[in-house]
């Protein structure tokens, strides 16, 4: 019941979208697949490069999975480290922002440099991309534990690491999901941006990769399926996450109780 | 007072928040206090007069300005919040079994307390819920079983039930007396309600608005245990109308000077 209601209006904007996309393909771009391919063409480029997208999201997935990986670790790491003294905070957190702020495109060359045409590169983009998110979040989180609650555990001697794992860390739970949801799409995008410049140390490469060579040939039925290809995957990548957070607070949380 | 016949004592206790040019804020004036062991004890006073500062004083959390806190060692201390101040992510017995378990007590050891304390207090089959499945109510008794887990000596309550309707404050009132008669510890409650005070209490401290001083200390003659039916009694009206009125006179003086 609850897929249902949840579901149906969902699939109905999407038959909404694909017929509109069918219309404009059929009228005003008539003879033009080259700018709008029909919705048929696209499947048939899907159906006609199947191992190809595979492949390629395979690849992406990858590399988006490491960086958001590593983004997870680090990022929660940072900011438990931060969340020990406002003076840490004070020293740390502008560097956080700032690697945020800074623009991934013109460090790319950067980190080429230094990584060299490969894998690792596109890791280290996405997981740029997504580091933000995760430390800012799980801040706010670690910091928004109840003033009575940290008053009670000092009451009894917990020691800083004790309160910690029983009482910050899992009341910052939902906030560092929140970051997490974010940082799940953040983490493709960016392994596809790190694809887009870098390109991949081997010969297939990620879905970025794919979408300049199908640019390259006009061949933009390939293209198409390769955007949706990219798109779903950050989005399933999403509701993973989004899955796994609702499964962990099911039990104490508004955020994930209801429906 | 010394020693043994002082569960804790008070002595020229007062607290300034803040500090510097400003000279911060006197949140609590001098204050001498003794507590007889298994005395129960309510502080009331008007909004801002210090009383809940007071009973952080006694419970270590804040240390005062000037004076001492003196307390017989070997004491457990367990501290009651308005909230119920519960961890949502763990079930009613893990809540239950939270303080001991951080003041490093053994799993099999508090296990068996939790579910006496939870027992006490009329939890029993809920032990696998979650905070957020129980009304407000039950949400204060396992707050309270909590707390009677540790056995403490001295138990504080912060206003436990000024966020509770008024037919459960009711019921908890009297289930807190009688489990006060049952563990025996001292106790402390911070009230602004003037009936909670007087049905609960041998003594209730009545304090001045900011920066709060002991006004005067009210003895309350009942037997316990106490029925219900005392609150309907003359001699309870009398007693909580001369606690309403040291309180009411202060504030007439403090009006009209």
């Amino acid at each position: 019941m609850a897929f249902a209601r949840n579901a149906v209006p969902v699939l109905v904007v999407a038959l909404l979208a694909i017929g509109f996309w069918w219309l404009l393909s059929a009228t005003v771009y008539q003879g033009k697949g080259y700018l709008l391919p029909s919705p048929q063409d696209v499947a048939a480029a899907t159906a006609e490069n199947a191992a190809v997208l595979v492949g390629a999201t395979l690849s992406t997935l990858k590399e988006a999975l490491l960086g958001y990986a590593l983004a997870i670790v680090l990022g929660i790491v940072g900011a438990a480290v931060m969340a020990q003294s406002r003076l840490l905070e004070r020293s740390l957190y502008p560097y956080a922002v700032l690697l945020q702020t800074v623009p991934v495109v013109a460090i790319a060359p950067l980190i080429v440099l230094w990584f060299g045409y490969n894998e690792l590169s596109v890791v280290i983009v996405s997981f740029i991309m997504s580091l933000f998110p995760i430390i800012n979040n799980t801040m706010l989180g670690l910091r928004s534990t109840s003033r009575n609650l940290a008053e009670l555990f000092a009451l009894h001697r917990a020691s800083g690491l004790v309160s910690f794992w029983k009482l910050r860390l899992p009341g910052a739970l939902p906030h560092i999901f929140a970051g997490l949801r974010i940082s799940a799409g953040l983490s493709v995008i960016g392994a596809i941006v790190g694809e887009f410049i870098i390109g991949s140390g081997n010969a297939e490469g990620g879905l970025g990769v794919q979408i300049v060579f199908a640019q390259g040939r006009m061949y933009t039925a390939l293209l198409f399926a390769e955007v949706i290809a990219a798109t779903l995957l950050g989005f399933v990548f999403f509701l993973v996450v989004s899955a796994i957070g609702r499964l962990l607070l099911r039990h104490w949380h508004e955020s994930a109780q209801g429906d | 007072m010394s020693g043994q016949g002082v569960a804790i004592g008070l002595e020229g206790v007062s607290k300034r928040f803040g500090a510097g040019r400003d000279e911060g804020l006197q949140a609590l004036g001098t204050v001498d206090l003794a507590l007889r062991p298994g005395e129960f004890v309510s502080i009331v006073g008007p909004s801002g007069c210090g009383k809940s500062t007071l009973l952080r004083i006694m419970a270590g959390l804040v240390a005062p300005s000037t004076g001492r806190c003196t307390r017989p060692d070997g004491i457990a201390t367990a501290f009651v919040f308005q909230e119920a101040a519960l961890l949502p992510w763990r079930t009613v017995e893990r809540n239950a079994q939270l303080l001991m378990e951080l003041e490093g007590h053994a799993p099999a050891d508090y296990r068996a307390r939790a579910a006496e304390a939870l027992a006490l207090v009329g939890l029993a089959g809920f032990e696998k819920s979650y905070p957020h499945q129980l009304s407000g109510g039950m949400r204060m008794r396992l707050s309270l079983a909590r707390a009677l887990a540790l056995r403490p000596g001295l138990l504080l309550l912060d206003e436990p039930l000024a966020a509770v309707d008024e037919l459960t404050r009711d019921v908890l009132q009297e289930e807190l007396s009688s489990l006060w008669r049952q563990a025996g510890f001292t106790g402390v409650l911070v009230t602004h309600n003037v009936h909670e005070a007087v049905y609960l209490s041998n003594r209730v401290v009545v304090m001045s608005p900011r920066p709060g001083r002991v006004l005067d200390v009210i003895e309350v003659p009942f037997e316990f245990p106490r029925q219900p039916e005392l609150r309907a009694s003359a001699g309870f009206a009398a007693l909580t109308g001369q606690v309403t009125a040291v309180l009411r006179g202060q504030h007439r003086a403090e009006a009209s000077a």
